[in-house]
C-alpha cells in the first residue's frame, strides 16, 4: 500500500503550493520582461505588481458575449486549474512526503496533460467569437502533435525506475539524474512543457496574431481565473520536470524540499524566459517538427534509457 | 466594504490597461506609449479600462470606434488625444470625456482616469450604441436560432460557413470574417473582408481607405520626407529619420511575433537614435538571430516575386525581392556620397526584416558622412516605405497586392506578411493631399 497524505493536509498543501507558484510565475515574468526590455527592475513593482493586477481584474466587470456558453466559460478555468493541481499533487516534495503517490502516477500525470486540451477548447469555444474559437482549434492541433513525444519523454524516466510511480522515478535517480542518463529527455520535455501550457514560442492559441485568441473576450474574474490556471499549469510542468529529470529531492547540503523548490524555480525561469526570448513558431512547421523530429528523437531517448538497464 | 476599498486601492496602483485607437497622425505617438511607465497597451478592448482615441478619426471610423468603446468592460473611461484635430462624434456621446491636446498630457491623463475609475471617483461610461444584436437572429427560422435550412441564415448571430475550394483541391467550409479597422496587428484603419478555410486565408478583399478624406497630419517621423518633396532637406536628417522609422517598425513587428519586451528595447533605441548608434543596431541584429524570428517565424514565408512588385516603388519591400529601385539613386547628392541601394533576392518575410536592418545601418552611415549635404531632387523622394511623390504613396500602391500576398497563407503567416509590408493608411492619405493643403512649411 502506497502512502497517501490525509486529504485534510493534501488539499491545502497542494492549493497553497499552487497559489505560491502562480505568484512566483507572475513575479519572475515581470522581472524577465523588464530585463529584456532594458527597464530597471523595481522590486516593489515586481513583488506588488501581480497583486495589483489581480485586484484590477477583481474590480473589472465580467463581460459576456452574444449567445455565449456560460457554464463552459465558467468551468474551463476550473478544469484547467484542477488538472494543474492533479499534476502537482503527484510531485514529491521530499523523500516520503507527497500528496498522492499512486502506482500509476505517470499515467495520472499524462492523463491530466491530455485533458488540458478539453479545458482550452472549451474556453475558446464558449464566447461564440471567431478568434477565440480559432485559438481553441490551434491548441487541439498542437496538443495532438506534442502528446506522443511528451509521453515518450516521460516514459524514458520510468524505465530506469522500473515503475510508473513518480516517487520511484525520483528514488531511482539517487546516483545519476535522468538529465545525465538520458540527455535528450529534459530538452524534449521542456519543448513539450512550453506547448502544454501554451507559453512563449508555442503560445499559438492566445497568440499576438489573434489578439489574445482564446482569452480575447475574457475580462474581470474570467481573465483572472484563466491566467491563474495557466500559470498553475506552468508550475506543475516545472515541478514534474524537476522530479522526472533533475533528481527531485536528491542533492547535497540542502534538505530535500529545498532542492525540489530550487530545481522547480530553475525550470520555471527557463520556461518563462522562453516567452520573452524566442519568437512565436508557425503552427504548421511546429506540427511537422513534432511528428517528424520530436517523436523519433523521443523514441531514441527511450531506447537509450532502456540500454542503460541492460 | 473595507475589503473592496483595499482592492480598489491596489487596483489603482496597477498599470492602466489601455486599448489605443490611432487616428491620423497618431500611430507613432501611440506606439511610443509602450515606453511609458504606469500603463500597458493591450490587444483587446475586453482587457482594457481606458480607451485612448488619438489623432483624427474620420467619419467612416466613427461607428467602429463606438463599437470598440462599448466592448470595454466596466469600469471604463475614454481619453481623447486631439492635437489640433476636431474631436470625433464619440465625444458628444459621453457625459464627461477627457480631452488632451498636448503630447505630454497623455500619460498623466490616462493614469488619472484609471486611478479614479478604480477608486470609484469616476463613474463608468455607459454604452453609446443601443444594446442590440449585430445581426438579427432571435426568433428567426424554424427553431428560433436564426438559421434556415442546412447552412442558411445567421444562427446565434454568427454567419455560417459556406462551401469553397481549399488548397488541397477539396470543397470544405469557408467562413466569412471581417478584421479591422482597429485590429492591433493591422495598420490603423485597414479592414479586410476575409474568407477563411480553417486557418487558411482563401480570399481577402481590402475595404477603402477610411482616412482618404481626412488625414492632413502626417506622423512626425514622415514629415522630413514630405518636406523633401518640395525643398532640399539635409541628408543627415532624412537618413536618421529613415533609420528611426525602420527601428520603430521593427518594434511593432517584434510584438507581432510575441517578442514585445525586446520590442520595447528596440523602441527606446529608435527614439534616441543618433548617427553614431550603428553598432547598437548591429548588436540588435545579433540578438534577433538568437530569438529565431528570422528563421522559424518568418523564413520562407510570403515570398513576393519581383514581377509583382516591379514599378510599384515599394521601397524596402521591392528591394527585398531583388529590385534595386530607389529614388535616392537619381539624386546627385546621394551620388556624391557613393550611395548604392541594398538589394536582397529571396523576397520572403525574413528578407524584408533583414533588409530594413541593413538599411538602418546604411542610413546611419550615410547620415554620419553627409555633413551639411542637402538633397537636390525635389518632387520625388525615397521615403522609409518607398517612393513618395505628390499625390502618391507606397502604401497606396502596395494595397493592390495585399490580397495576393496573403491569400493561401495561414492566419499567423498572413499577419507576419502584412506586418512586413509596413503599410500606413494615413500616410497614403497624407501624401494624396497636396502639400499646400497639408500646411507643410
Amino acid at each position: 500500500v502506497r502512502p497517501y497524505a490525509p486529504i485534510e493536509i493534501a488539499v491545502p498543501v497542494v492549493a497553497a503550493t499552487l497559489i505560491a507558484g502562480v505568484y512566483l510565475v507572475a513575479v519572475i515574468d515581470r522581472v524577465v520582461a523588464a530585463l529584456v526590455a532594458g527597464r530597471s527592475v523595481s522590486w516593489s513593482s515586481a513583488l506588488l505588481g501581480p497583486v495589483r493586477s489581480a485586484a484590477f481584474l477583481l474590480v473589472q466587470q465580467r463581460m459576456v458575449t452574444e449567445r455565449s456558453d456560460a457554464p463552459g466559460w465558467t468551468l474551463a478555468p476550473a478544469l484547467f486549474a484542477g488538472l494543474a493541481a492533479v499534476a502537482l499533487a503527484l510531485v514529491p516534495l521530499d523523500s516520503g512526503r507527497v500528496a498522492a503517490d499512486p502506482a500509476t502516477g505517470f499515467v495520472v500525470f499524462s492523463a491530466a496533460i491530455a485533458m488540458v486540451m478539453i479545458a482550452v477548447y472549451l474556453h475558446g469555444w464558449s464566447p461564440n467569437s471567431p478568434f477565440a474559437l480559432h485559438g481553441a482549434y490551434r491548441y487541439s492541433a498542437q496538443a495532438l502533435s506534442f502528446q506522443i513525444p511528451f509521453l515518450l519523454a516521460m516514459l524514458a524516466t520510468a524505465i530506469p525506475a522500473e515503475s510508473l510511480s513518480i516517487v520511484d522515478i525520483v528514488e531511482a535517480q539517487e546516483s545519476v539524474w535522468n538529465v545525465v542518463r538520458t540527455p535528450l529527455g529534459l530538452p524534449l520535455y521542456l519543448v513539450v512543457g512550453v506547448g502544454v501550457s501554451f507559453w512563449g514560442p508555442l503560445n499559438l492559441p492566445e497568440g499576438a496574431d489573434l489578439a489574445d485568441g482564446g482569452s480575447l473576450e475574457d475580462s474581470g474574474v474570467a481573465r483572472l481565473s484563466w491566467t491563474v490556471a495557466r500559470y498553475a499549469m506552468l508550475v506543475a510542468v516545472a515541478a514534474m520536470g524537476a522530479a522526472g529529470f533533475l533528481g527531485g529531492w536528491w542533492g547535497p547540503w540542502l534538505p530535500g524540499a529545498a532542492w525540489v523548490i530550487v530545481k522547480t524555480l530553475v525550470l520555471l525561469v527557463v520556461l518563462i524566459a522562453s516567452g520573452h526570448l524566442l519568437a512565436r513558431v508557425r503552427i504548421e512547421s511546429f506540427v511537422v517538427f513534432a511528428w517528424v523530429i520530436l517523436i523519433p528523437l523521443a523514441l531514441f531517448n527511450v531506447f537509450l534509457s532502456g540500454a542503460f538497464l541492460l | 466594504v473595507v475589503l473592496s476599498s483595499v482592492i480598489g486601492r491596489l487596483a489603482a496602483g496597477a498599470d492602466a490597461r489601455v486599448f489605443a485607437v490611432a487616428g491620423s497622425g497618431a500611430s507613432e505617438a501611440v506606439r511610443d506609449l509602450r515606453l511609458a511607465d504606469g500603463l500597458r497597451l493591450v490587444d483587446t478592448p475586453r482587457a482594457a479600462d481606458v480607451l485612448l482615441v488619438a489623432g483624427g478619426i474620420p467619419p467612416a471610423l466613427a461607428e467602429p470606434l463606438a463599437r470598440v468603446h462599448d466592448a470595454l468592460a466596466h469600469p471604463r473611461a475614454t481619453v481623447f488625444w486631439m492635437p489640433g484635430v476636431p474631436p470625433p462624434d464619440l465625444v458628444a456621446a459621453l457625459s464627461a470625456p477627457t480631452i488632451v491636446t498636448d503630447d505630454d498630457g497623455i500619460v498623466p491623463a490616462v493614469r488619472r482616469a484609471h486611478r479614479e475609475l478604480m477608486t470609484g471617483e469616476r463613474v463608468s461610461e455607459p454604452p453609446v450604441l443601443p444594446d442590440e444584436d449585430a445581426v438579427p437572429w432571435r426568433g428567426v427560422g424554424p427553431y428560433g436560432q436564426g438559421g434556415s435550412g442546412m447552412t442558411g441564415g445567421t444562427p446565434y448571430g454568427r454567419p455560417m460557413a459556406e462551401l469553397g475550394a481549399d488548397r488541397d483541391g477539396l470543397r470544405l467550409d469557408v467562413l466569412p470574417l471581417s478584421v479591422g479597422p482597429f485590429f492591433p496587428r493591422f495598420p490603423s484603419g485597414l479592414v479586410l473582408d476575409l474568407k477563411m478555410a480553417g486557418d487558411v486565408v482563401v480570399e481577402a478583399v481590402a475595404r477603402d481607405n477610411p482616412f482618404a478624406e481626412e488625414a492632413r497630419r502626417p506622423t512626425p517621423g514622415l514629415q522630413p520626407f514630405l518636406r523633401a518633396l518640395s525643398q532640399p532637406v539635409a541628408i543627415a536628417e532624412l537618413e536618421v529619420a529613415r533609420a528611426r522609422h525602420h527601428l520603430r517598425w521593427l518594434a511593432d513587428a517584434l510584438l507581432a511575433h510575441q517578442l514585445g519586451s525586446l520590442g520595447v528595447r528596440v523602441l527606446r533605441l529608435a527614439t534616441t537614435l543618433t548617427p553614431d548608434d550603428a553598432e547598437a543596431v548591429e548588436r540588435l541584429a545579433r540578438t534577433l538571430t538568437f530569438t529565431q524570428v528570422l528563421r522559424w517565424s518568418t523564413g520562407g514565408v510570403g515570398r513576393l516575386s519581383p514581377d509583382l512588385l516591379a514599378g510599384l516603388g515599394a521601397g524596402p519591400v521591392a528591394r527585398a525581392s531583388g529590385l534595386a529601385e530607389d529614388a535616392r539613386m537619381d539624386d546627385a547628392s546621394y551620388g556624391a556620397l557613393g550611395f548604392e541601394p541594398i538589394a536582397l533576392v529571396e523576397g520572403d518575410t525574413a528578407t524584408r526584416w533583414r533588409l530594413r536592418l541593413a538599411e538602418a545601418i546604411q542610413s546611419l552611415d550615410l547620415a554620419r558622412r553627409a555633413g551639411d549635404l542637402r538633397t537636390e531632387q525635389v518632387g520625388r523622394v525615397e521615403g522609409p516605405r518607398g517612393t513618395l511623390e505628390p499625390g502618391s504613396s507606397p502604401t497606396e500602391r502596395l494595397m493592390a497586392i495585399v490580397p495576393r500576398s496573403i491569400e493561401g497563407l495561414e492566419w499567423g503567416d498572413a499577419v507576419a506578411v502584412l506586418t512586413s509590408l509596413d503599410l500606413s493608411l494615413d500616410e497614403a492619405a497624407a501624401a494624396r493631399v497636396p502639400a499646400a493643403a497639408r500646411g507643410v512649411a
